[in-house]
């Protein structure tokens, strides 16, 4: 799914499409709002919509009516209530129709944010994501990470090895992690983070699904990393340090990954690749998703190698 | 699997040698797939699958199939050694998928060597003990098979390996570094039984001494001393240790031999530990050598099921446990005092000596670091004595030195040379040169962000520790970068100081804002804003690092700036002055032209440039447009009659015009320092 869920915001008060709309955007929702009933049909009918946020008293063609419509036309869609007036008949006979949940108005963004994640993730029928803000994780997640503080808790010099599995667990070290370390081990939080900072192998953000590690050691650097890495930073859309959107893809640059005679050499997880070009790069990148780089890439790439 | 005595390793040696001989009736061929991290990225699997495939359709139970660790060229990787009954071993590079079916046809089943694929026949020269030779300098291996033809050349005739002596490197891609029998079966753990149940601790800290083995981390601080520090110190709890780390961009040497030898790193640790009296033992490996994390934690397990780590080792009545700890990425880990810390969990920074760590190092115990490669030499010394170590190198640089010899050159790979050849004897005659045609050598630079570039001028410095201190460089961890002309000298140096000032643990101002001032600077200078003052500055402030830093990366972090104003100032001059770029390197400083006269019109820069910058028709020379090229020099790198001329920035002039030089030097010739 690309660009996040788009949402359509349906209400006769502009106020309310524009505070959904600053509070949805920033976390990557796609918004789009309508000023009634019709409106939202005709905006419906072109389709491309995830979900339907919805007041119930509008002029002309009100909530229920337009429910009932999405309902037999574009039954995936999901859809919400957004109401000043939450009557236990009218949510009821919204339930009926088949709503996920409704928000009462006047609403805080936290509250908007967390209907719109749940009506997310149940829309698409699927667990909640594990890493969402990283805040919380899954209890066995959870127990996994106690496991190995509770193994280290006795180990002279453990913190740097927990450390590295629990971002094998967890996959990054944001706070909540390192509290929990800290606590576990009995140190202070400044001191977990303080090795947390130190290292270059520790990370505080997300990585993609697939971590690419371009060398820049000397003799990559030589060889012409930094063009390949210009590269894949082009197509990734993201620089070094940084992940891709859809959580595909992360940058790390690192120091010299020792196989120096293939250089220019990028790892993507626990593989080597060598001999790159920046072509070569974006082929291999696109062997994890064909849906980087283009036409263009892959004509470069065969011009290369003919 | 039982504890191993003195008398078992022997005993599995000559069944484990005896067992792998080719023979009728038994194995009668080898097949060698290398696979390291360099073998395996090259395309590696896909071989050794083919191998697998056609010996299945084959039908053939007595080919031996193997893998082993890096063969050294990394280059020709990935590379396969075929052994038959009564032939020398052919060594075949670039290998294929195709390419395996066909030497399987060829060679294992008709016994015909494929010449076109192969590099070399032959077993590479060790004069390390190694079963069924005598040790001796440079001795001969029995490569004169009765019917081997002249088309493939032998190791003694190829100069990549003829120059070569392998001690360190004695069991690469040898052994399968996966089976601790293939170790035993080459005088593995002899050394161990030797220098439990035979040496006291003073012995061996004598032969280590008299063998004039230094560090081969990058210090050269001379082993045998270190170890009598920490023999004499007295505490019932102390600490083996090896650096692992490897942090230096451009070396790959220690990786090499975790991943294909990591029984001889083991023994050497079990070694030093019985010469300081350490029972507990850590081995620190970058978190970015996997392949080498894996082999090295087998070869551990192996050791220890066979009583050769544990308790009691092999009967003697002497304990040792050694363990794995993985780095986590911190340059500054390599200095000793730092990669302690880190052992003991903490935040890597190093701390002032005294105390050194042989009387206060991990928890405050005497502790003795030694580098992965060092450690390798010490069962060879053992066994052989401290006069055969002797008998290659010089007097104050003993013995051979491993180099990691990448960049520009054409054979990259993995070299073991004695102390004291010349480095144009490792770059030309082992490295076979530069690469690419046209280009000329400028620089190699050696040791690492510590190190520094040597020129052309000072090619025939003989590789030793004193030697290479006096052209400016470090031989350090043995990273050996080569360098042509396309490179330029200010930027490279900027390069080394990102590393430096990005690396500089921040505990002490000297390093922390000493090498970022100095990047400024570089970075300036490479961007065009570099002012007249500045080499002076930079040279000042290079000194005054240097003498106030606290370790040895600050110490050392001026070297890469101070050794290209040494031998390449002019340089930094035409950045400054001119703002010239001669190689076309720093974008800012630089203007492409054609040379109308040397121009070919042959549309071949015309269809390489990414800003289509570049006009011309069939016979009419072309032209560059300025305001549309965006100084990427791919014409420069594409013209195959040099007719790009780089000009310093925003020139408009003739070229014979041109500050300080002649028209023939204006970048139209590739070739300028």
């Amino acid at each position: 799914m690309a660009g996040g869920p788009k949402i359509l915001i349906v209400d006769d008060e502009p106020v309310v499409i524009k505070s959904a709309e600053r509070v949805l955007k920033s976390e990557g929702y796609d918004i789009e709002g309508a000023g009634g009933g019709r409106e939202a049909i005709l905006k419906l009918e072109k389709g491309g919509y995830d979900l339907v946020f919805t007041d119930l008293k509008m002029p002309e063609v009100d909530g229920l009516t337009l429910i009932k419509w999405i309902k037999k036309t574009n039954p995936h869609i999901g859809i919400v209530i957004i109401t000043g007036y939450p009557s236990q008949d009218t949510i009821r006979d919204a339930l009926e129709l088949g709503i996920i949940d409704y928000v009462p108005k006047p609403f805080t963004p936290s509250v908007l944010l967390d209907v719109t994640e749940r009506a997310v993730q149940w829309s698409e029928g699927r667990k909640p994501k594990e890493d969402k803000a990283g805040e919380e994780f899954p209890p066995a997640m959870a127990a996994e990470l106690d496991r190995v503080i509770g193994a280290f808790r006795n180990v002279p010099g453990g913190l740097i090895p927990v450390l590295q599995r629990a971002q094998e667990i967890v996959g990054y070290l944001p706070p909540v992690v390192q509290k929990r370390i800290a606590k576990g081990l009995n140190l202070s939080e400044a001191e977990v983070h303080g090795v947390v900072s130190f290292y270059s192998f520790f990370t505080m953000k997300p990585r993609g699904d697939h971590n690419i590690r371009v060398c820049l050691g000397t003799a990559c650097y030589v060889k012409g990393i930094e063009g390949v890495l210009e590269k894949i930073e082009e197509n990734l859309k993201v620089g070094i340090g940084e992940t891709t959107g859809d959580r595909r893809f992360s940058i790390e640059g690192v120091r010299c990954l020792g196989a120096c005679g293939l250089a220019p050499v990028m790892m993507i997880d626990q593989e080597t690749y060598g001999a790159l070009t920046p072509a070569k790069a974006i082929g291999v990148i696109k062997g994890f998703d064909p849906s980087v780089g283009g036409a263009e890439v892959t004509a470069a790439a065969a011009q290369e190698e003919g | 699997m039982p504890r191993l005595t003195v008398d078992d390793i022997l005993r599995t040696k000559e069944s484990h040698s005896a067992g792998l001989a080719l023979k009728e009736g038994g194995y009668t061929a080898k097949v060698t797939v290398h696979m390291g991290t360099c073998g395996v990225a090259a395309g590696a699997n896909p071989v050794m699958a083919a191998l697998r495939d056609e010996m299945e359709k084959a039908g053939r139970k007595d080919i031996f199939v193997t893998t082993s660790g890096c063969a050294g060229l990394c280059a020709r990787e990935p590379l396969i050694t075929v052994e038959t009954i009564n032939q020398p071993p052919v060594r075949y590079c670039d290998m294929s998928d195709q390419k395996m079916r066909d030497i399987f046809g060829e060679h294992i089943m008709s016994g015909r060597a494929v010449d076109k694929y192969a590099l070399v026949s032959g077993t590479e020269i060790t004069d390390a003990p190694v079963s069924g030779q005598k040790p001796g300098p440079s001795v001969k291996t029995d490569v004169t098979g009765p019917s081997e033809k002249p088309a493939i050349p032998s190791i003694e005739d190829t100069p990549f390996f003829k120059y070569q002596v392998l001690r360190v490197l004695r069991n690469k891609g040898v052994i399968d570094p996966e089976s601790i029998e293939d170790y035993i079966a080459r005088d593995g753990y002899q050394a161990v039984a030797k220098a439990l149940t035979q040496m006291s601790s003073e012995d061996i800290v004598k032969v280590v001494k008299d063998s004039g083995l230094r560090g081969r981390g990058g210090a050269g601080f001379p082993t045998g001393m270190k170890w009598e520090f920490a023999s004499k110190v007295p505490s019932e709890v102390k600490y083996m240790l090896c650096n692992g780390d490897e942090g230096d961009p451009g070396a790959f040497m220690d990786r090499s031999v975790m991943e294909a030898d990591p029984h001889s790193v083991i023994e050497g640790m079990i070694i030093g530990a019985k010469a300081i009296g350490a029972h507990h033992g850590y081995i620190y490996v970058r978190a970015e050598y996997p392949l080498a994390v894996k082999r090295l934690q087998l070869a551990i397990d192996q050791a220890t099921e066979r009583g050769l780590l544990g308790k009691n080792i092999l009967g003697s009545g002497f304990d040792f446990e050694l363990g794995i700890y993985l780095g986590a990425g911190a340059f500054v880990c390599g200095e000793e005092t730092a990669l302690m810390r880190s052992l003991e969990g903490k935040r890597g920074m190093p701390r002032p000596r005294p105390p050194f760590p042989a009387q206060k190092g991990l928890w405050d115990k005497p502790s003795v670091l030694n580098n992965v490669e060092t450690l390798a030499q010490i069962a060879p010394i053992i066994l052989n004595g401290a006069q055969w170590y002797r008998s290659l190198g010089t007097e104050k640089s003993s013995g051979t030195k491993v180099f990691a010899l990448t960049g520009a050159i054409s054979n990259v790979g993995l070299v073991e040379v004695p102390m004291g050849i010349p480095l144009r004897r490792v770059i030309y005659d082992i490295g076979g040169g530069i690469k690419k045609k046209g280009r000329k050598f400028k620089a190699v630079q050696l040791g690492g962000p510590s190190g520094g570039c040597i020129p052309e001028s000072h090619l025939d410095t003989p590789v030793t520790y004193e030697d290479i201190v006096a052209t400016g460089a470090i031989i350090g961890s043995g990273g050996m970068v080569v360098m042509d002309d396309a490179n330029c000298m200010v930027i490279t140096a900027r390069f080394f100081l990102d590393f430096t000032a990005d690396e500089s643990c921040g505990k002490c101002p000297p390093c922390r804002v000493g090498t970022k001032i100095l990047l400024d600077i570089l970075t300036d200078i490479t961007a065009g804003r570099g002012k007249e003052s500045d080499i002076e500055t930079l040279e000042d402030l290079s000194r005054d690092i240097i003498a106030t830093s606290l370790c040895g990366l600050g110490q050392t972090a001026p070297n890469p700036v101070l050794t290209t104003l040494r031998y390449f100032k002019h340089e930094y001059e035409d950045h400054i002055k001119h703002k010239w770029c001669r190689s076309g390197v720093c974008r800012d400083l630089a203007t492409f032209r054609i040379d109308e006269k040397l121009c070919k019109a042959c549309g071949a820069c015309l269809r390489a440039c990414p800003s289509k910058a570049i006009v011309g028709e069939k016979k009419v020379p072309h032209k560059i447009i300025q305001e549309l090229c965006v100084h990427c020099r791919t014409c420069f790198d594409t013209c195959k009659f040099n007719s790009i001329m780089i000009l310093p920035a925003g020139f408009e002039g003739d070229p014979n015009e041109l500050p300080g030089v002649g028209a023939a030097d204006a970048g139209a010739k590739k070739g300028d320092a």
